[in-house]
């Protein structure tokens, strides 16, 4: 299969990709919520070494009553709170919760947690995405048959499943199952990854519908090679562009969507602390704390911000036809 | 361009058409200068609708908020908690007991034992003035009479593993009966009279008096058929005449007696089934006269009179029926359940039922033939906000009249000086449940480290704003079943480690606890949505920890929680609360009985002594002697520690200070008087007198 | 014509068909039972619980519940456990609640939408484009329920007024017109709380719509022609940008009623996202099912509905589905 990849035209491989990274770079507002991606993604492996553990760097859970309250930047009471339980940075950065713990150190903990709401349940979604909108897309005029009966086509049954998804609205959906479920963690990342799964499955097939006419897939065909080859090795790769859009995306609408979660009482339980749930454990002290709903609230929006932003240039730098100026 | 400027000018005109809506709208301020109407409602927050309006089916605090109001029962407690009479004037408890006439026996003086004899020899004691008969007013012979009845039986196992059940006819014998007529009611009567009669009782074979299933009936069963002794405790209650339902129907002794049957009637499904179960019948005397007769001795019975009552001639069989044939449903599976009724109620109470939009609001009016005078509000409205800070920011625009503020809010609120403020005891209390049919807490002394190891001041100083007090035991601490002679557990880490010790637990090398090479690890649980039970876990667990115990903690959702670990028994160690009564009955909670799946004991207590107090308590009849052994029985539970009694909530409700009560003098001039709350810290025991003036009319108290 | 329209009828029917089922198979993973039970009172007993479950046919098969289910719903007979009254009236009710919510929230999207999307694509790059860009996303960055706390306590503060509910709650015998505008009051932080999300989405898909269609050859033409550039822009760059939307006015739906969930609960508003949370809450189940599936037939009738337009509107369509 060497051989053919190097056969293929060149433009298809290479250039698209690069003019559209190039156009990317231009876009300052993208580029900047590109970089505050990455800053996050730091945050978040820091706060994953730094938090967890038995006995951790920050200890988000470690319970101080006699400091609870506290705002940002203020120090610790040496005379109420045993010696090894103070702060290790010697100062409550951010203020302390109704239970006297750091806050500073639960963002920390909750930036690794929230990152992996939103990765775990786009990558679910991605996955769905791509194998069912590969299927559309490439064994689209393929009937489904029972017997001799040829009921419909592949893509008629696909189209249907998406059009089924598409119907209910989807926080409702959400909301029903997670419920139903208790929620847990990995029951919120499973539930959200299975029900916004659309978006990737409709791109990926016209991406594929669009491919499949292309002469390098038409080769491979007339070679012989079986079709989920063609479509894992050929097609895929080549439709990328869009699923990196609505990942990106999605992990913006996951995170978000954990937080509506916690604000009902259905999101990520303790012990694990995401920035949904300190935001919305925060509200109940809006009047006498604000800073426990300012800082996972400005967190949220910066973050989600800094997704949207990325994934908007990349959508926009990946379409042709706005390419052009 | 027509288009680029509809494209302007659409969103700058809805835009402005939304904003100036604004200036339609009344402030805060003007609000009750616009409508004076406003100062005559009353306006509830709550954050849940009401469910059914109809006492005797509503299980949810909000129902019965409302119907706390719209019925009434036959009493209620007074403001120190003693009961007072409603619908009811006065009543009298007293008791009659049965025996039966065993003719194969003999009396004390040797001759065989005759109903004659037996009534005799027990008049010639009376007389005597003994000590065993002193509450007996009377005593009279009931002949014997024979019937048939069907009963199941179990059948021993067959092959197919399975025991079967099939239907059994039998006919009962029911020999001639004594039955006794008692002042008072007495749970040992029958104990003093078998010493009177040497141990007459209880030689009496029951199984002799039933014929026909003989091989398959055991003695329990006989027992049920023909009782040996039986106490039947009786309330006479007279009621008030001339009471109005708020149709205008005179209330009378028919609906109480049809009250009760709604209840037990299996169709409806009530929850109060159990409260009412152990009475044997209502039986009205006359239109003002109702005689209650209980199964069994059942002290807590009583206070279920409390039970408002409903319109007989609104939901009687008739009624329903056509109320079934109108909607076109079938008239034999409809039931009060099914009825229109629970969404517009009709009851005795100061307020009648006006107008309920489901999540938004219900809306009351007085009812001005209200036997006791009319309230002098004349609309209650009983807003739904579903969310606390919600609820919160009404309350300071002036759209609603009462909030009941959080702990973390008081310290803020109470020197308010547009609030009056009202911070009594509640009856729940939170605790750490621990599971005795785990082997590591089958040990008193580790339940009482792990109490020992928690800092329950500081819970109450820092997470509840002093809004709670400790609590060593299951009573409520405003009731006299609570014993103040116990002092709570102490705050001793060092002395918790101690007593693990001497249990064999032991720290190990990286400093965990540990038996025979084990660690000392389980997990604690609570439920979803409960933030000081929260808050205690997380400091629970820390406080273990330290001790070097390893703790997991996992906060679940209600129905799985209850459905899935407490009721199947599946969980180590929970933080859950209960709702006191104010009854000293604790046998559901405590007794050993009460062990099994789905019952209520699901911690696995036992204690045969506190068993016995139990069933005690539930038929003492007599204050003191009650009291007494609720006492002890405090003590008992405090000692063994099934759980770790942490403290009892404080509830504190905000009221605009504009809210007073009045009252009128005889010449008809009205007399302003403060909002008291009563032993409990319900603020609305004279709800009926107050009023809202549009400026406060009392200084500041 | 005739054709399409039964083709496309025939599609909905059978999506129908799985709507029905995945909404009724959604609940029934549940280990939960309905939660009538007072958490705080010992004597409701775990009999009660089962004569409920009982009374309420959860013991039967679930293909013979899936069957009763759906026919008790047609025939109005289905009853929420809560509080034994009809399902189907309860969420017709509850839905003219919301109704009111819902069309403002569409106006103002619709209204907000297409200046703010065009702007930008004709503008596009400059710092309006970026400004209009960043705020856009910020709107829908922040959590809505934060949003919509930080909006009531600064209104309430501010100027003194309630916003929670329908109406001033407590007044009352007050004339037509201020009844009206207090009704609107009430409505204008929800509804603008609602629209962000459908204001930011839809005003992207437009700028990027613009964009392409002012690239295309046609609109150079047109412009080639010496058309004046309001003419080529508003008569045939926007007319043919707008041919997409119709198919988002369907998808509209959806996304109102998810999204009236978080704000109907904080503003207490009487509406069915409302209605569907304190179903989820107290499991009721008819409730909750009911819902998820009228809310899926109304997406459809709505998708339908766009379907229609877009053929109407659109020859090439037709000419496909032939």
């Amino acid at each position: 299969m060497a051989t053919l990849t190097e056969s293929r035209p060149s433009e298809v491989t290479v250039s698209p990709s690069r003019i559209a990274w190039r156009f990317f770079l231009r876009n300052r507002t993208a580029v900047a919520g590109m970089l505050a991606c990455v800053v996050f993604f730091v945050v978040a492996v820091l706060g994953l070494v730094l938090t967890k553990g038995e006995s951790p760097v920050l200890n988000p859970r470690q319970v101080r009553l006699a400091d609870k309250f506290k705002p940002p930047l203020s120090l610790p009471n040496p005379q109420a709170v045993p010696a090894e339980d103070l702060p290790r940075l010697g100062i409550y950065l951010l203020g302390t919760d109704d239970l006297g713990r750091d806050v500073f150190a639960r963002m920390l903990e909750g930036a690794y947690v929230s990152l992996l709401v939103g990765f775990v349940a786009v990558g679910i979604a991605v996955a769905i995405g791509i194998t069912l909108g590969g299927i559309a897309g490439y064994y689209g005029r393929v009937r489904i048959g029972v017997g001799r009966l040829r009921l419909m086509t592949w893509d008629t049954l696909i189209a249907g499943l998406i059009d089924v998804f598409l119907s209910f609205p989807s926080f409702f959906l959400i909301l029903t199952v997670v419920a139903v479920l208790k929620p847990s963690i990995w029951n919120i990342m499973v539930v959200i990854g299975f029900t916004s799964w659309t978006g990737t499955a409709r791109f990926v097939r016209a991406e594929i519908l669009a491919l499949r006419e292309q002469d390098f897939v038409q080769a491979a065909h007339a070679l012989g090679v079986p079709g989920p080859q063609i479509i894992l090795r050929h097609l895929i790769p080549n439709a990328i562009a869009p699923v990196l859009v609505s990942a990106t995306l999605g992990i913006a609408y996951a995170i978000l969507t954990e937080a509506g979660l916690s604000f009902l009482g259905f999101g990520v339980p303790p012990p694990d602390a995401t920035w949904g749930n300190i935001l919305s454990d925060g509200k109940n002290f809006l009047f006498d704390a604000s800073w426990l709903t300012v800082i996972p609230g400005t967190a949220i929006l910066i973050v989600v911000l800094a997704f949207n932003l990325f994934g908007e240039g990349l959508r926009e730098a990946f379409n042709p036809k706005l390419r052009q100026l | 361009m027509r288009v680029k400027q509809i494209l302007i000018l659409a969103p700058t005109l809805v835009s402005l058409f939304l904003l100036q809506s604004y200036f339609w709208v009344p402030t805060f301020e003007e609000q009750v200068k616009g409508d004076p109407g406003r100062l005559t409602r009353y306006i509830q927050t709550s954050i849940g609708d009401a469910s059914i309006l109809n006492p005797t089916l509503a299980a949810d605090s909000a129902s019965s908020d409302i119907n706390s109001l719209v019925f009434e029962g036959l009493i209620d407690r007074n403001r120190d908690l003693a009961f007072r009479g409603r619908l009811a004037e006065s009543w009298e408890i007293f008791e009659e007991a049965y025996m039966v006439v065993d003719d194969t026996q003999r009396l004390p003086d040797g001759n065989p034992v005759t109903a004659d004899r037996l009534l005799r020899h027990l008049e010639k004691a009376r007389a005597a003035g003994d000590p065993a008969l002193r509450l007996v007013q009377k005593i009279e012979l009931l002949p014997g009479q024979s019937k048939i009845e069907q009963i199941e039986v179990a059948i021993p196992r067959q092959e197919s593993g399975k025991p079967k059940k099939r239907m059994v006819e039998v006919t009962v014998h029911l020999p001639p009966r004594l039955k006794f007529t008692l002042s008072e009611v007495d749970q040992d009567f029958f104990v003093k009279l078998n010493s009177l009669l040497r141990g007459y009782g209880n030689r009496i074979d029951p199984s002799r008096f039933i014929e026909g299933a003989e091989p398959v009936i055991t003695r329990e069963r006989a027992a049920a058929l023909v009782p040996p002794t039986e106490h039947n405790p009786i309330v006479l209650f007279r009621l008030r005449k001339g009471v109005l339902f708020q149709d205008g129907h005179e209330f009378d002794s028919g609906d109480v007696k049809f009250t009760y049957q709604a209840i037990m009637a299996p169709e409806n499904l009530s929850p109060r089934v159990p409260d009412f179960e152990p009475v044997k019948a209502v039986e009205p005397l006359g239109r003002y006269t109702v005689k209650i007769i209980y199964k069994r001795l059942f002290e807590p019975g009583f206070g279920s009179w409390g039970m408002g009552i409903l319109p007989e001639h609104l939901l009687n069989r008739e009624r329903l029926k056509a109320e079934a044939i109108r909607l076109g449903r079938d008239p034999k599976t409809y039931s009060i359940r099914d009825s229109a009724f629970n969404r517009a109620p009709i009851g005795t109470g100061p307020f009648r039922f006006a107008e309920w939009k489901t999540d938004q609001f219900i809306r009351l009016r007085r009812f001005r033939d209200y036997w006791e005078g009319s309230p002098n509000l004349r609309e209650y409205l009983y807003r739904v906000i579903p969310d606390l800070l919600t609820a919160e920011l009404t309350f300071y625009a002036g759209t609603s009249d009462a909030y009941g503020a959080q702990p973390h809010q008081v310290e803020r609120l109470k020197h308010d000086p547009r609030f009056q403020n009202f911070s009594r005891l509640g009856l729940g209390y939170t605790y750490i449940g621990y599971n005795m049919r785990r082997p590591i807490f089958q040990d008193v002394r580790v339940r009482k480290a792990l109490g020992m190891a928690i800092n329950v001041q500081e819970i109450i100083d820092y997470v509840l704003y002093r809004q709670a007090e400790r609590t060593t035991g299951p009573y409520p601490k405003q009731t006299e079943f609570y014993n103040p002679t116990v002092r709570p557990l102490p705050y001793d880490p060092e002395g918790a480690l101690r007593l693990l010790a001497e249990a064999g637990w032991t720290r190990n090398a990286e400093g965990w606890l540990e038996k025979d090479g084990k660690p000392l690890a389980f997990t604690l649980l609570t439920n979803l949505g409960n933030e000081v039970r929260k808050a205690v876990m997380v400091v629970a667990q820390n406080a273990w920890r330290r001790l070097g115990i390893k703790v997991e903690t996992l906060i679940m959702e209600w129905a799985v929680f209850i459905n899935e670990r407490v009721d199947k028994g599946d969980f180590d160690a929970l933080i859950l609360g209960w709702s006191m009564g104010l009854d000293a009955d604790l046998y559901q909670i405590f007794h050993s009985s009460q062990m099994g799946h789905f019952q209520l004991n699901f911690v696995g207590y036992s204690n045969p002594e506190a068993d016995a107090l139990m069933i005690r308590i539930r038929q003492e009849y007599n204050r003191a002697r009650q009291v007494e052994m609720a006492r002890r029985l405090h003590q008992i539970v405090a000692q063994d520690q099934p759980y770790t009694f942490l403290f009892v909530g404080k509830g504190l409700t905000l009221l605009d200070r504009k809210l007073v009560r009045m009252i009128r003098d005889p010449d008809g001039t009205p007399q302003y008087l403060p909002i008291v709350a009563d032993k409990l810290g319900r603020i609305n025991f004279h709800f009926n007198q107050w009023v809202k003036t549009s400026e406060p009319v009392l200084a500041a108290y | 014509m005739l054709s399409a329209l039964l083709r496309i009828g025939w599609k909905k029917l059978w999506t129908l068909f799985f709507v029905s089922v995945i909404s009724f198979a959604v609940i029934h993973l549940a280990p939960g039972q309905p939660s009538q039970i007072d958490p705080l009172n010992p004597r409701f007993t775990p009999e009660q619980l089962e004569r409920y479950r009982k009374a309420f046919d959860l013991d039967l098969p679930y293909h013979v519940q899936y069957v009763r289910f759906y026919r008790k719903l047609f025939t109005g007979e289905l009853r929420a456990f809560k509080d034994s009254q009809p399902v189907l009236p309860k969420i017709v009710e509850r839905f003219w609640n919301s109704f009111p919510l819902f069309l403002v929230g569409t106006v103002l999207i619709w209204c907000y939408a297409f200046p703010l999307g065009i702007a930008s694509a004709i503008r596009r790059n400059s710092l309006f484009d970026k400004v209009t860009t960043v705020i856009v996303f910020a709107l829908i960055s922040v959590p809505g329920f934060y949003l919509a706390y930080l909006l009531i306590i600064f209104v309430v503060q501010t100027f003194h007024v309630d916003v929670i509910g329908l109406r001033t709650f407590g007044r009352e015998g007050v004339a037509a017109p201020l009844r009206l505008m207090d009704r609107t009051w009430h409505l204008v932080l929800p509804s603008v709380l609602g629209a962000t999300a459908g204001i930011a989405v839809l005003s992207r898909y437009v700028r990027s719509q613009m964009l392409e269609v002012i690239n295309s050859d046609y609109v150079r033409t047109a412009r080639a022609k010496g058309l004046g550039e309001d003419t080529v822009l508003y008569k045939h760059a926007l007319r043919n940008a707008l041919l997409p939307f119709v198919t988002m006015l369907g998808l509209l739906v959806p996304a109102l009623i998810g999204g009236s969930v978080i704000i109907e609960t904080i503003f207490a508003w009487p509406g069915i996202g409302r209605l569907g949370y304190e179903a989820v809450l107290s499991r009721d189940y008819p409730i909750v099912i009911s819902l998820n599936f009228i809310a899926a037939v109304l997406t459809l009738l709505g998708t339908l509905l766009s379907d229609v337009l877009y053929m109407v509107a659109d020859p090439r369509i037709r000419l496909e589905a032939e």
